[in-house]
C-alpha cells in the first residue's frame, strides 16, 4: 500500500528540470576538472571535488522546494523580496570583500551573497504585482512604474557592490517578464529607451572604473591596459581553435598553459569549445534550449497566471545568464563576470539554479500532486 | 475575479514569440561559432599551438628635468638587459653554463635568480643580468640559435647629471612596492602595475604624474624560441587590434640655478647639514643642497646591496633632505624675531639701552651670555650686531612666549612652508598651550629666555628660515617656496607655469623692520659684527649668525673650546643672509651639524652662495662694491692702524719714561755715592 503510494508519487513527479540540469552539470564537472587539473595551485586543482560537493547540497535544496506548493511561493513573494533587500543593503555596509567587491555576507561559517537569491526573489514579487490588475489589459508606462522600481532598487544595490552583470541581469529579467505580461508595443519602445538611457547614465556616473575599463575594453579591445583584452583575445584563440570536433578532453592548451585566467568561473565554455569543439557546443546549446523551453512549456501549461509568470521569469534568469556568458567568451558583449549555468564553479550559483529548478518542478507538480 | 485558465491561453502568443527570441539569439551564439571553429578555425588553431601573440607594454620615457637656465639635470638613457624567458628554454644546463661564460656569472648564480622568479607564470621573462655591454650583447645575438629562451631586452634608466649634487630636491626613482600599489592605484588616470617605476623621492615622487607619461602598448608576434618577430599592427583575425604608442611624460624646468647648486654643494664639503637660497622677490629656489648625499641614478639600475646599506646605516642620513625634513634649533637666527616682536609691542625702541655684564640672573638660575665677561651696554642694533645674549634675555623678560611664538608663526617658522615636496616637517614653535599638552607642566619663565635666543623648544628647518629672512628682506611679504619655472611637454607646448604664492603679508612697521636689517647689516659690515670676518669681496651681505647648543651645558663646560668636546656634542652652526642689503636679490640659509659656530662653519658657505650669485647676475654691483668695500675696509684697517700705532706709541713713551725715570734714579745714586 504504503510503497504503491510513493511509486504512484513518482509517476506523477516531474524530473524534466532535475534530469536536464543533471545532464549539463555532468557536462560541467568534467569540463571543470580538464579546467583545472593541470594548475600547479592546489586548491584550484581541487576545486571538481568542492562543485560535486555543492552540486549535491543544492540538489538536495532543490528537490525539498520542489515538494513547497506553488501558494507558499506566492505568500511569502514580497516577504522574501524585503529580506533580501535588507539583506543587500547589509552586505554594502558590513559585507565581505572578495577581489574588490563586497558580495558577501559571512554568518558564522557560511558565506552567503544575497545578490543570488535577489534574483530569484524579483521574479517572485514581479509576479505577485503583475497579477494585481486585469491580466488581459494591456500594460502602460504608468503602470509599469511600480514594477520597474521592484526591479530597478535591487539591481542598483547589486550594482554599487558592486557586481554590474548580475545587477543588469535582474533589469534584463524584468523586461522579459513585463513583456509577458502583455505590454503595449509603444510601452516597449519607451523601456527599450529608457533602459539605454540609464545603462549610458550608469556608465557615466555609477560604475567603478574597473568596470568602465571593461566595457571599454569590449568597444576597444587595443585600448586596454589592465590586459582584459587580452583575455578577451586569448579566450576566442581558444574557441576558435577547437574547430569543429575539438582537440579532445583534457588537451586544451590555451587552459592548461594558465593563459586563461579565470577558466574555472567565467571562462569555462571557452575551454568546452576548445575540447569539444563546434560539435561538442551544439549539443551543449541544444541541452539549454531544451531546458530552455520546459520552461517556457511549463508556462503554457499551467492553470494559474502567477505560476507562469514566475516560470517565465526563471527561465529569464537561466536564459540571460547563458546568453552572456556564451557572447562575452565568444568576443560579443563585454566580460561582465556572469557565470554559465550549471557549468561554472561556484556554490551560490549552483545553488541558485537548483532552487529555480525546484520551483518550476513545484509548479508543474502542482497540477497534479498537491 | 477573472478566469485564469482563459489567460493563460491568451499569454501563449507570448509566450511563443519568448521563445522565438530565444532561438534568434541562440541563433547568433551559433553564427559566432561557426564564425570562430570553422570559418577561422584553423587558423586559430595555429595560434593556439605556438600561442604566438604577446602583449607587450610600451614604456612611455619619463619627463626630463631642466635648471633654471635650461641645463639638463635629469634624463633617461637606454641600457641592455640580458633576459631568459623559461617556456622556451631547451637544454637547460648547457644554455645556463654558456650564459654564465658569457656574462662571466656562475651557472649557481643564474639558477639562483630563476628560482627567486620560479613563482611567476613560464612565459615572463626573467631578467639575468642588468646594464650588459656591447660587446656581451654582440656573443648573445651570435649565439641566438644556440640558445633558446636567451634575449637581450632594452630598459630605459634614469641618468642624474649631477650624480649626488642637490639629489635630495630631485629624488630618486625605484621600482614600486607591494605596499604602494593599492595607494597609487586609487589616483585616477594612470595605471600602476607591479615592476613600474615610481618617484619615491624628491620632485621625483611630489610629481610623479606629471612626469610619468603614459604608458602603450603593443601586440607582438614571437617565435617558438621567445624572440620577437614582427609587430602586429593591424591583423584581421583580432580586428580592433591596434598598438598604442607610449605618452612621453613632460618635462619639468626648475627654478633651480644649476652653477649655485654647484657652489652650494661644494661649499658644503665635508659638512653635514643643508643650503637653502631663494630669490627674495618671488620665493623661487635657487639652490638647494643636503649633505651627505647619495647618487639617484644608482637607484634606476638597479640599487647594490652594498650601496643601499651603506646609506641607511650612514648616521648622519644620507637619504634625509635636511633642508625640509629635518629640524634644528634656529640659535641666535631667531633674535630676528624676538627683536622684531619687542620693537612692535613697543617693549623697546631704538634708543633702548641694556647693559650686558655676561648674564643675566632669573630667580636662582643665571643665564649666561655667550661672552663671558658682557658686552656692555648696547642698543638693538649692536645686540643683534653682537649678538648679545643677554640684551635678548632683558626683551624675553618683558614679552610672553605667546607673544614671541606669534611672531614667529607671523614669519612662516614652526609651519611646513607648503613646498611642493615630499616628507617636508614643519618644525616647533612652543606656546604656552602645547607644553601643557605635552608634558602637563605649566610654562616656566625662563624658557621664555631661552627660547627667545632660538634655544629650548624652538626648532626650524633651514628653508623656514630663508623664507624668513627673505619676507624680512623685502618688506614682510612671506612667499611660498616655488622650484617648478614651467612644466613643458616634449613639443614645448607649456603645460603649467610657476606662479609666486604670496602666503601673508607681515605687518611690521618699516621703521621696526629697517632697524633690525641695519642691525643685520652690521652682523657682516661692522668691525664688531660676529661675521665681519667672513664678509666677502664685492658683495653686501646681511645676515645672522646662529649657534644651537645640542645639550645644556655647565657654565664651565659653555665657555670651553667647542673644537674639544666629541663631535656629537659640539654646537650647530647656522648662517642666514640676505644680499645686497640694500635691494635684496637672494635669501640664503646654512645650517651644519655639529660646526661649532655659525659664524666659522656656516657663514662661508652663505658667502660663497652669494657671491657666486652676485658676480652671475650682477656683475658690475659686485665690481663698484668692491671698490667700495676695498676703500672703507681700508680706512677701517688704517683706523685700526692708526690706533695700534698710537697705542704702540704710547706703549713705547710709558717704557721711556720709565727708562728715563730710572737712570735719573741712578744718577741721583750715584751722585749721592760720589758725594
Amino acid at each position: 500500500m504504503r510503497e504503491s503510494k510513493v511509486v504512484a508519487l513518482l509517476k506523477k513527479y516531474d524530473f524534466s528540470f532535475f534530469a536536464i540540469a543533471l545532464i549539463i552539470f555532468s557536462i560541467g564537472l568534467i569540463n571543470l576538472y580538464s579546467a583545472v587539473h593541470s594548475s600547479t595551485k592546489i586548491e584550484l586543482s581541487n576545486l571538481y571535488m568542492m562543485q560535486l560537493f555543492w552540486f549535491s547540497f543544492s540538489i538536495v535544496i532543490g528537490l525539498v522546494v520542489s515538494f513547497i506548493h506553488p501558494k507558499l511561493f506566492f505568500r511569502l513573494s514580497y516577504l522574501a523580496y524585503a529580506v533580501n533587500i535588507l539583506l543587500l543593503l547589509l552586505v554594502l555596509f558590513l559585507g565581505h570583500q572578495g577581489m574588490g567587491a563586497q558580495r558577501w555576507l559571512v554568518v558564522g561559517a557560511i558565506r552567503m551573497q544575497p545578490s543570488e537569491f535577489m534574483k530569484i526573489s524579483v521574479v517572485l514579487a514581479l509576479a505577485r504585482w503583475f497579477i494585481r490588475s486585469n491580466p488581459d489589459s494591456e500594460l502602460g508606462i504608468k503602470n509599469l512604474f511600480i514594477p520597474f522600481l521592484i526591479a530597478f532598487v535591487p539591481a542598483l544595490l547589486i550594482i554599487a557592490e558592486p557586481d554590474l552583470g548580475t545587477g543588469l541581469l535582474i533589469l534584463l529579467v524584468f523586461f522579459v517578464m513585463a513583456f509577458y505580461r502583455r505590454l503595449r508595443w509603444k510601452s516597449i519602445f519607451v523601456v527599450a529607451i529608457i533602459g539605454l538611457l540609464s545603462g549610458s547614465l550608469l556608465y557615466k556616473f555609477g560604475l567603478k572604473r574597473y568596470q568602465q575599463q571593461r566595457i571599454y575594453t569590449f568597444l576597444n579591445p587595443a585600448a586596454d591596459s589592465k590586459g582584459m583584452g587580452y583575455n578577451a583575445i586569448q579566450s576566442k584563440i581558444a574557441i576558435g581553435s577547437g574547430q569543429f570536433f575539438g582537440k579532445g578532453i583534457l588537451k586544451s592548451s590555451q587552459a592548461s598553459l594558465n593563459y586563461l585566467p579565470e577558466n574555472h568561473t567565467d571562462f569555462v565554455f571557452s575551454v568546452f569549445n576548445e575540447e569539444h569543439g563546434f560539435f561538442g557546443s551544439v549539443i551543449l546549446i541544444a541541452l539549454y534550449l531544451a531546458l530552455f523551453f520546459r520552461f517556457i512549456w511549463l508556462a503554457t501549461s499551467v492553470p494559474k497566471f502567477f505560476n507562469a509568470l514566475v516560470a517565465i521569469g526563471l527561465m529569464s534568469i537561466f536564459f540571460w545568464h547563458t546568453l552572456i556568458n556564451m557572447g562575452m567568451v565568444m568576443g560579443l558583449l563585454p566580460i561582465v563576470g556572469l557565470p554559465l549555468p550549471l557549468m561554472s564553479y561556484g556554490g551560490s550559483s549552483l545553488l541558485t539554479f537548483c532552487v529555480c529548478c525546484g520551483m518550476a518542478t513545484s509548479i508543474s507538480n502542482s497540477r497534479n500532486i498537491f | 475575479m477573472f478566469d485564469e485558465e482563459e489567460l493563460v491561453i491568451l499569454h501563449r502568443r507570448r509566450a511563443f514569440i519568448i521563445g522565438n527570441y530565444i532561438l534568434i539569439l541562440f541563433a547568433i551564439i551559433f553564427a559566432r561559432l561557426w564564425f570562430l571553429q570553422i570559418y577561422q578555425g584553423n587558423e586559430l588553431y595555429q595560434y593556439s599551438l605556438r600561442n604566438r601573440l604577446r602583449k607587450e607594454v610600451v614604456k612611455a620615457p619619463r619627463g626630463m628635468v631642466f635648471s633654471r637656465n635650461n641645463q639638463m639635470l635629469v634624463h633617461n638613457s637606454p641600457r641592455l638587459d640580458v633576459v631568459l624567458t623559461p617556456q622556451y628554454l631547451k637544454n637547460r644546463e648547457e644554455t645556463l653554463a654558456k650564459l654564465a661564460i658569457i656574462l662571466d656569472m656562475s651557472v649557481g648564480e643564474i639558477k639562483r635568480i630563476i628560482r627567486k622568479k620560479i613563482k611567476q607564470a613560464k612565459y615572463h621573462p626573467i631578467i639575468i643580468k642588468k646594464n650588459v655591454s656591447r660587446k656581451e650583447v654582440a656573443i648573445i645575438e651570435t649565439e641566438y640559435s644556440k640558445m633558446p629562451g636567451v634575449t637581450v631586452n632594452t630598459f630605459i634608466s634614469r641618468e642624474y647629471e649631477d650624480q649626488d649634487i642637490g639629489a635630495h630636491m630631485l629624488g630618486y626613482i625605484s621600482e614600486i612596492s607591494q605596499s604602494q600599489l593599492p595607494k597609487y592605484r586609487k589616483r585616477d588616470r594612470y595605471n600602476y602595475n607591479l615592476g613600474d617605476f615610481i618617484g619615491q623621492a624628491g620632485l621625483e615622487e611630489e610629481l610623479d604624474f606629471k612626469l610619468r607619461g603614459e604608458d602603450g602598448h603593443e601586440f607582438v608576434e614571437v617565435d617558438a624560441m621567445g624572440r620577437k618577430k614582427r609587430h602586429i599592427r593591424n591583423n584581421n583575425l583580432f580586428a580592433g587590434i591596434t598598438s598604442m604608442a607610449a605618452q612621453p611624460g613632460y618635462n619639468i624646468r626648475l627654478s633651480i640655478d644649476r652653477d649655485l647648486q654647484h657652489v652650494a654643494y661644494q661649499a658644503l664639503d665635508g659638512k653635514v647639514g643643508s643650503a637653502v637660497a631663494v630669490d627674495v622677490e618671488s620665493g623661487e629656489i635657487l639652490a638647494m643642497v643636503s649633505r651627505p648625499s647619495y647618487n639617484p641614478s644608482q637607484f634606476s639600475r638597479g640599487i647594490s646591496m652594498k650601496y643601499w646599506n651603506s646609506l641607511i646605516n650612514d648616521k648622519n642620513l644620507p637619504l634625509t633632505d635636511k633642508s625640509i625634513q629635518s629640524h634644528y634649533a634656529p640659535g641666535s637666527t631667531f633674535k630676528v624675531i624676538t627683536a622684531l616682536a619687542a620693537l612692535e609691542e613697543g617693549v623697546i625702541d631704538r634708543q633702548t639701552k641694556v647693559k650686558c655684564q655676561g648674564g643675566l640672573r632669573l630667580g636662582r638660575r643665571m643665564f649666561h651670555c655667550w661672552k663671558r665677561y658682557g658686552h656692555g651696554e648696547l642698543d638693538v642694533v649692536g645686540a643683534i650686531r653682537e649678538s648679545c645674549d643677554v640684551f635678548f634675555y632683558k626683551l624675553a623678560t618683558k614679552l610672553s612666549i605667546d607673544k614671541l611664538a606669534h611672531y614667529a608663526k607671523l614669519f612662516g617658522l614652526g609651519d611646513k612652508t607648503g613646498i611642493k615636496l615630499p616628507r617636508e616637517v614643519s618644525g616647533l614653535i612652543p606656546t604656552r598651550e602645547w607644553k601643557k599638552k605635552r608634558t602637563g607642566k605649566p610654562w616656566g619663565a625662563g624658557e621664555t629666555l631661552l627660547c627667545a635666543i632660538g634655544q629650548s623648544y624652538v626648532l626650524t628647518t633651514p628653508l623656514q628660515l630663508a623664507m624668513a629672512f627673505s619676507a624680512v628682506a623685502n618688506g614682510g611679504r612671506l612667499f611660498k617656496p616655488q622650484y617648478v619655472k614651467e612644466i613643458f611637454d616634449n613639443s614645448g607646448n607649456i603645460i603649467e607655469r610657476g606662479t609666486k604664492e604670496l602666503v601673508s603679508k607681515v605687518s611690521i612697521k618699516p621703521e621696526h623692520l629697517d632697524l633690525v636689517r641695519q642691525g643685520l647689516f652690521e652682523v657682516v659690515n661692522a668691525r664688531k659684527g660676529t661675521a665681519w670676518w667672513f664678509r666677502g669681496r664685492g658683495i653686501s651681505m646681511a645676515g645672522k649668525t646662529g649657534t644651537a647648543q645640542v645639550i645644556s651645558m655647565s657654565a664651565d663646560k659653555l665657555f670651553a673650546k667647542c673644537e674639544d668636546n666629541p663631535y656629537s656634542l659640539r654646537n650647530h652652526g647656522a648662517f642666514v643672509a640676505y644680499a645686497p642689503h640694500k635691494n635684496p636679490k637672494i635669501a640664503v640659509s646654512v645650517y651644519v651639524e655639529h660646526g661649532c659656530h655659525g659664524s666659522t662653519a656656516a657663514a662661508p658657505v652663505a658667502r660663497n652662495i652669494v657671491t657666486a650669485y652676485m658676480k652671475k647676475y650682477f656683475p658690475e654691483e659686485v665690481e663698484r662694491n668692491w671698490l667700495k668695500q676695498k676703500i672703507r675696509d681700508n680706512k677701517i684697517m688704517a683706523l685700526e692702524e692708526k690706533r695700534k700705532r698710537e697705542r704702540e706709541r704710547a706703549k713705547q713713551d710709558r717704557e721711556q719714561e720709565q727708562v728715563q725715570d730710572r737712570e735719573q734714579e741712578r744718577e741721583q745714586g750715584e751722585g749721592t755715592t760720589k758725594r
